[in-house]
């Protein structure tokens, strides 16, 4: 105590430490020492002032004679460690309970209250203890100024008291601080997110859905607002008691100094809520319905609600008041309504942007990660999409959803066990999703681009698209039929928008337009990467992107050429009304000149209708006079046939080219009642087709067709008919003793049951020499027959089977349950192998022609290198289609080659293998 | 469809599936079109349409391939037909087409030497379908088909290399006399 006075004192004045005198240290240490235990005793008695007076005395007397800085110091100090002692310690003992969260059952209400109980009885004492202490402090700070009237002061009273107070709420918080446990802030934060959530179940009980908000909006409306501020706020936190217990709390923690940890509770709070009940609870599994609104309107009833009256309370938006009241008179009418009609205040305006922001992020978030599933619901899910579209206006976080999206898409669908279908459909719907939200369509560039990447490995992509484009429900009769619609649909609209932009490409296009155009102009949006820029992005044109995955139109038409085909092949009329309006879509958007292959295909179809009549009523005319030959049943009108120009179709499963294909129907009834298609050829031809072709037809129907053939050739000289007996379809019924059975099957099969009627049992050999196939051929077929009940197959002694024809239908009966099933089954095990040739097919054969120009100029000219064979392809091979590949396909061909140890390379050059 | 099918037709006239029957047409033909006024696109088609033809028809021992920027010059590769005394080896020709081919028959010459009755020091070779007996029916297959078998056939009646034409007899003296040759030009 000495030393500190000496040391003190020593700093003070030492012409002082000159003048003193024994008695007056004496006195000196005697009064402090007094002041000492006055400190001592008011500090510690609880309430009782009693020392007040006698503390005064000492405070003055010390500073009297210049220890003012000691005596505030010594005072501090003792105030520290008594509230160290009596308020921090005892405070943070009353939480101990809640030391470890995570073994607390925090949902239970029972726990909540008394935790809530726990915070304000706890806070209640804190305050009172501080609020005792400040009253010390204020009685000590007089004190002070009464000592210092004497002396001159170069402080104003004002300044010593603020600089004072502030020193004391620092040391008060510094000490809580100091001692902090770390479970305090999930006290705090748990209290106030129970707290919201009372007043989030509060506003949404009753009618409206939320009658606070309405509350509070009508008695803002300035007719029923009295305009009188205090009786606003009774009204707003009348509405709700436990605001103000929150408020209380609140102003608690403020004043022991932890406004900023109060702050960060009550947000995190306010935000957990807004996640978890709000955007999670409401758009968690359901796309079918926008939340926005609700959400926004959520935000407004409970949180900010809560603020404002948790601001108001406190006092925040003090300043705002304070000015309006200085304004005059006049003027305080309309301020004071501003939660009416005027601006709120600035915190609440801040609050609320950061509210929304935070709800459209979380939203956006929550959308972005089930992106995929909306998409598989797309129409229905629109509106979500709506909604993402609109938070991604406000968060800009475009970025976050491409790459997302492109995870799932790689997770979910771009794996094996997808179809192409589902994933054409996605596709589609993606296309169409996106667009919504983004209708330059930068984003869709880059999510497409997985999609396409991956559709390009699958061979029957072009199938699928072809498909959906052509009719809705063909391919996949199991379901997204809906797909075909709406592509078929695009191809329709695409007509309009096509007509549009034909103009716009016109030369002398409209000056008006133009500006129009230029002014409708909108550059890329930043996340666009300006390397894939290019104005032809402008419109997303589905039909285009789908397009797009194949790489080339001609791929496109050349499948559709394919399929259109097999599709006309397999015609039993000549409807064909349908492929044609198809095909001016099609011609509309991929070009006259690409289509025209098709067209003529179609135009084969009409002909062949005309002609088809034609040569009937010729052959009727000149068979009129031997009219009743023993033909019989056998009739010329049974047969129709389909007569193409083979230059333009694609290669039927035929290696040699042929002037004509003819494909018949016919009606035979040789034993039963037999309806027959059947397929000839000129005979010249026959000499190294292929087996299969080699069909040998019932007897009649061959003469039948030789007559139609000679008509044909006598109508239109010089031309033939080449016949394709293997093509068509025969309509046929069989008659049994017990019943009647009508099928619809190949010429092949027809020709395999017609030899059932002279013989009821052969064996494989000899029935595949009569019909003219290879065995093996026969008996894939023959199993439609088995797997009908008609003919059964028979084990032999020696091993050998033989086909038998089944003659009642109790014999049959178990084998032919679908016997009755007649048209509908048609040529379902051929399926694999339909009538033309397929694009791989005539791609493999492409290559095979390569392949024997490229043995043809190793062998005559030795070596070559790889440019060198791809300039003479290129000069030389001009056939049907025209060489047409990349060096680099060249290159990969030629090393096919060399893996078959057909070619050999050696320092680039190429060399057939010896 | 008319002009397609006539198209075709003109396009293979002697594709071997219409063997039979193309000779009818050649010779109406012929003396329709003066060899004068053939031009050049239908040569080139012509030449397009045999170069197409051969490597397509996959006939063994027999191969051409136009040079590499000129379709009116060939080069040819034969093979020696089994069983003859040519049996192992390999002759290269060059195959050069007049601009009225085909109504005038190409200049065939034997790049590598070849020891042959009716083939000269020079490569030239003495064959009547080359020359008087030429038509426009035969194309560059049945002229390298027919040389083929020329080598296994000579005419010994008319030589070129009266050598060659004397040591026929001896089919086996010929023989070491052909591998000798042919080992000296490889």
């Amino acid at each position: 105590m000495e030393l500190r006075l000496d040391s003190a004192s020593s700093v003070c004045n030492f012409a002082i430490l000159d003048s003193l005198s024994k008695n007056s240290i004496d006195e000196m240490s005697n009064s402090w020492n007094a002041f000492c235990s006055a400190t001592e005793e008011l500090l510690m008695g609880a309430g009782d002032l009693s020392y007040a007076s006698e503390f005064g005395l000492h405070v003055r007397n010390l500073c009297r004679i210049g220890l003012e800085s000691l005596v505030v110091e010594h005072f501090f100090c003792t105030m520290e460690g008594n509230f160290e002692k009596k308020g921090a310690l005892r405070f943070w003992m009353q939480f101990d309970a809640y030391r470890d969260f995570a073994a607390i059952n925090i949902d239970d209400p029972d726990q909540r209250g008394r935790m809530q109980e726990v915070l304000h009885s706890a806070l209640e004492n804190i305050s009172s203890e501080k609020q005792y202490q400040e009253k010390c402090l204020q009685f000590f700070i007089h004190a002070l100024e009464t000592g210092r009237e004497s002396k001159s002061v170069d402080q104003t009273p004002d300044v010593v008291r603020n600089h004072l107070l502030s020193k004391y709420q620092l040391t008060v918080s510094s000490v809580l601080m100091s001692s902090l446990p770390r479970h305090f802030s999930d006290v705090l934060h748990w209290y106030f997110k129970g707290r919201l959530e009372e007043l989030s179940a509060m506003t949404a009980i009753g009618d409206g859905e939320f009658e606070v908000y309405d509350g509070m909006d009508l008695d803002l409306k300035p007719g029923i607002n009295d305009s009188d501020e205090t009786h606003l706020h009774e009204n707003i936190l009348g509405s709700n008691d436990f605001v103000k217990n929150v408020a209380v709390v609140v102003r608690d923690l403020r004043s022991l100094g932890f406004t900023s940890m109060a702050e960060d509770a009550y947000a995190s709070a306010i935000f957990l809520l807004l996640k978890v009940t709000q955007v999670h609870d409401l758009a968690g599994d359901e796309f079918r319905f926008s939340v926005i609104d609700s959400i926004k309107a959520w935000i407004q009833a409970v949180p900010l609600h809560f603020l404002h009256a948790l601001l108001s309370y406190l006092g925040d938006s003090k300043s705002y008041e304070s000015q309006a009241g200085l304004k005059s008179p006049l003027a305080t009418h309309p301020s004071s309504r501003f939660f009416g009609s005027g601006p709120p205040p600035e915190e609440l305006i801040r609050w609320q942007l950061r509210l929304e922001y935070f709800a459209y992020e979380t939203l956006q978030d929550l959308r972005i990660s089930k992106l995929f599933e909306i998409i598989v619901d797309y129409p229905d899910s629109s509106p979500s999409i709506e909604d993402l579209k609109q938070c991604l206006e406000y968060t800009g976080q475009h970025s976050k959803l491409v790459d997302s999206f492109i995870a799932s898409l790689k997770y979910r669908l771009l794996t094996a066990g997808a179809s192409t279908n589902d994933i054409l459909h996605q596709y589609v719907s993606t296309i169409k999703a996106l667009r919504t939200i983004d209708p330059a369509g930068v984003f869709l560039e880059a999510v497409g681009e997985p999609i396409r990447e991956y559709l390009r490995g699958r061979k029957d992509t072009i199938k699928c698209i072809l498909t959906m484009l052509t009719d809705g429900t063909g391919g996949n009769p199991s379901g997204s039929g809906s797909t075909g619609d709406s592509l078929l649909e695009e191809l329709n609209r695409d007509e309009e928008k096509q007509e549009n932009t034909s103009v716009d490409d016109d030369f002398n296009i409209d000056d008006k337009q133009a500006w129009i155009n230029a002014q409708s102009w909108e550059p890329d949006p930043v996340e666009a990467e300006p390397l894939k820029g290019g104005s032809h992005r402008r419109k997303v044109d589905i039909l285009g992107m789908i397009v797009g995955i194949i790489g080339s139109k001609d791929q496109l038409v050349n499948e559709y050429r394919v399929m259109l085909a097999e599709k006309l092949l397999n015609k039993s009329d000549y409807e064909i009304d349908s492929e044609i309006r198809t095909l001016e879509l099609l011609k509309i958007h991929f070009g006259e000149s690409s289509m025209q292959r098709c067209e003529i295909m179609l135009n084969d179809l009409i002909d062949s209708k005309r002609t088809n009549t034609n040569i009937k009523a010729t052959i009727k005319q000149q068979s009129e006079p031997v009219a009743d030959v023993g033909e019989q049943e056998l009739s010329m009108n049974n047969l129709n046939c389909t007569i193409i120009s083979s230059n333009f179709w694609p290669s039927i499963q035929v290696s040699k080219p042929c002037q004509t294909l003819l494909e018949t129907k016919s009606r035979v009834l040789p034993l039963g009642n037999e309806d027959m298609l059947l397929s000839a050829r000129d005979p010249e031809v026959t000499k190294g087709v292929k087996v299969d072709e080699a069909l040998k037809i019932p007897g009649p129907v061959d003469q039948l067709l030789n007559d139609y053939a000679n008509t044909y050739n006598e109508i239109k000289t010089p031309r033939k008919l080449l016949w394709k007996k293997n093509l068509g379809t025969v309509k046929l019924e069989l008659q049994f003793e017990d019943r009647t059975l009508p099928f619809v099957v190949t010429p092949l099969q027809a020709s395999i049951i017609s030899l059932f009627q002279d013989q009821k049992s052969w064996t494989p050999k000899s029935l595949a020499v009569a019909v003219g196939v290879p065995e093996d051929v026969l008996s894939r077929r023959i199993n439609f027959w088995i797997s009908k009940g008609i003919i059964a197959e028979l084990a032999q002694d020696s091993g050998d089977v033989t086909y038998t024809l089944v003659e009642a239908l109790a014999e049959g009966g178990k084998a032919g349950i679908n016997s009755g099933s007649s048209e509908e089954v048609l040529v379902g095990d051929e399926e694999g192998e339909g009538s033309v040739a397929s694009v791989e097919d005539q791609l493999c054969k492409e290559m095979m022609v390569y392949e024997k120009f490229i043995t043809g100029m190793l062998t005559n000219f030795g070596s070559m290198a790889l440019d060198r064979i791809h300039n003479t392809l290129k000069m030389f091979c001009i056939g049907d289609p025209p060489y047409d590949k990349s060096l680099q396909q060249l290159q990969s061909f030629l090393a096919g080659l060399a893996g078959d140890e057909k070619l050999e390379l050696k320092d680039g050059m190429y060399f057939l293998k010896k | 469809m008319s002009a397609v099918n006539s198209y075709t037709q003109d396009r293979n006239p002697n594709t071997n599936t219409t063997a039979a029957e193309s000779p009818a047409p050649a010779p109406s033909k012929q003396p329709v079109p003066t060899a004068k006024t053939v031009d050049t696109q239908s040569v080139l088609r012509r030449l397009q349409s045999e170069l197409m033809a051969l490597m397509m028809g996959g006939d063994a021992g027999i191969s051409a391939f136009p040079e590499e920027d000129n379709i009116f010059c060939w080069k040819a590769t034969i093979t020696g037909s089994k069983d003859t005394v040519f049996e192992g080896t390999e002759y290269k020709l060059s195959l050069s087409f007049p601009p009225d081919y085909p109504f005038k028959p190409p200049k065939v010459k034997f790049e590598t030497s070849c020891f042959h009755p009716n083939v000269d020091l020079h490569g030239n070779i003495c064959l009547d379908i080359l020359q008087d007996k030429w038509s426009s029916a035969y194309d560059v297959r049945t002229i390298l088909l027919s040389i083929q078998s020329l080598l296994g056939e000579p005419n010994t009646s008319s030589p070129l290399n009266t050598v060659a034409a004397s040591l026929w007899e001896n089919q086996e003296e010929y023989r070491k006399m052909v591998e000798k040759l042919y080992k000296q030009s490889a």
